[in-house]
């Protein structure tokens, strides 16, 4: 005998496959979604549908975005002379909370990972090289502090300071609200390579 | 430290060959232990901004670690790990990441889990070590490629034809899908030039000693159509494609 019915038991199994959903979390929320009224489930499968038909990649930074340029890259008020290059659109979400970043973003899709099989031609590498063309005086590059993020960093440090374009890196260190007791020998070493003068 | 009933503590010095991520702040690492051989584990919080782990769990990370197991589950739990030395800085260059991607990709597909090999954690340790001091990619990997095939008792005969078993004279040939050299008259269609016999009885002089020992001293002959070959021996033991292989070839 089945444990749910037919219908029950796909929902539950199609739940699995999100990110961070196991067998009981599914179980959960699928039978939620059997109690809600049905507009509230048929809202739910909308939106997902509506993510899948609207969402695309903006054509010149390959953010998510639901228009040809998104709304970054045509914001009237933010410089096209700085581009921020970052790892994922997740990313561009956290740099955003700052408030203090008024340039533009370019989306890499990824970082240089051997073991995945992602090198340099599955990167979108040569979207950012067009880019620089149109006058781009510094380019930050923020892909994330570890062994993967470090080496698309040089990688694209390599390739573009040639072309003129002043390239800076995010720093690495101790977060702010943390204690220095508690950072390992490496993330001190970067904290220490990367102080300032004040 | 109190260890919990049921829950062994094991301690051990250990290589990062490699994590992935699990639920929203965890991580799960594959090591090489020196002790214990090669195990995954959980390390909780890994991914959090403020985690005490910070950088140790990066690809190659030399450190001592101390891990719980727990009965009836398959992947461990990683209590404690100290630094011993860290390899980041020479990730950051692309040809050195391939590299050590590389090291991590066979070590996993050629060693098998839970079974010590304390020689093959010390040549990872050392390759590493080359890597760092001499920047240089080929004569690292090539010492890898043979001891890991010598360890593992699949290093090919360089004077004799792995078909026919015949002197293989001054050129040995080999193809895809090769455990070994073979002769001109064995010689597959597809094989690549030959292999000159020179070339294979300096490498084999050459892994005779320490790696540190061959790095100090100048190049002799051609060590890379050499490690090609091991390589090839290597994808043909791994029963399967080797993802880095490939990207090492287009980093020359």
């Amino acid at each position: 005998m089945k444990d749910y019915a037919e219908p029950l038991a796909r929902l539950i199994e199609e739940l699995k496959r999100l990110p961070g959903i196991g067998q009981k979390s599914a179980q959960r929320i699928a039978f939620h979604l059997q109690r809600v009224p049905r507009e509230e489930a048929e809202r739910l499968a909308a939106a997902v549908h509506e993510v899948k038909d609207k969402i695309r990649l903006c054509s010149r930074c390959n953010n998510l975005t639901d228009r040809d340029i998104c709304e970054f890259c045509s914001d009237p008020t933010r410089s096209a002379d700085v581009i921020c290059v970052v790892e994922s659109p997740f990313n561009v979400v956290a740099i955003e909370k700052t408030r203090e970043f008024h340039g533009q973003y370019h989306v890499l899709h990824g970082a240089l990972s051997p073991l995945q099989g992602i090198g340099p031609e599955q990167l979108k590498i040569k979207s950012l090289l067009e880019r620089l063309k149109g006058g781009v005086k510094e380019l930050i590059i923020a892909t994330n502090p570890n062994v993967e993020g470090e080496a698309t960093a040089i990688y694209l440090s390599k390739l573009i300071k040639p072309l003129g374009v002043r390239v800076t890196r995010i720093a690495m260190g101790i977060p702010v609200g943390s204690e220095l007791d508690f950072a390992d020998e490496v993330t001190m070493l970067k904290a220490i390579e990367g102080r300032r003068e004040i | 430290m109190r260890v919990p009933v049921g829950m062994p503590l094991r301690e051990s010095e250990a290589i990062v060959l490699r994590t992935t991520r699990l639920g929203e702040a965890d991580k799960i690492v594959s090591l090489l232990t020196r002790q214990w051989g090669r195990l995954r584990a959980v390390a909780a919080g890994a991914r959090r901004p403020k985690s005490r782990w910070g950088a140790l769990f990066e690809p190659m990370t030399h450190l001592r670690a101390w891990i719980f197991e727990r009965e009836n589950r398959d992947l461990l739990r990683m209590n404690s790990a100290d630094l011993i030395e860290s390899f980041f800085d020479m990730q950051k260059e692309y040809r050195i990441q391939v590299a050590t991607n590389y090291l991590g990709e066979v070590t996993e597909r050629l060693l098998p889990e839970r079974e010590a090999n304390e020689r093959a954690f010390r040549l990872l340790v050392a390759v590493l070590k080359g890597l760092k001091v001499s920047g240089e990619v080929n004569r690292p990997l090539g010492y890898f490629d043979y001891w890991m095939l010598k360890l593992g008792g699949f290093l090919p005969d360089f004077e004799r034809c792995h078909n026919c078993g015949r002197d293989m004279g001054q050129g040995a040939f080999y193809g895809p899908g090769s455990e070994g050299l073979v002769c001109r008259d064995c010689k597959p269609p597809a094989a690549a030039s030959p292999l000159p016999k020179n070339d294979l009885r300096t490498m084999a002089l050459a892994c005779s000693q320490p790696l540190d020992k061959w790095l100090r001293t100048q190049r002799v002959g051609d060590s890379i159509r050499v490690r090609l070959f091991l390589e090839e021996v290597i994808r043909t033991h791994a029963e399967r494609e080797l993802v880095t292989v490939g990207m090492l070839k287009e980093e020359g």
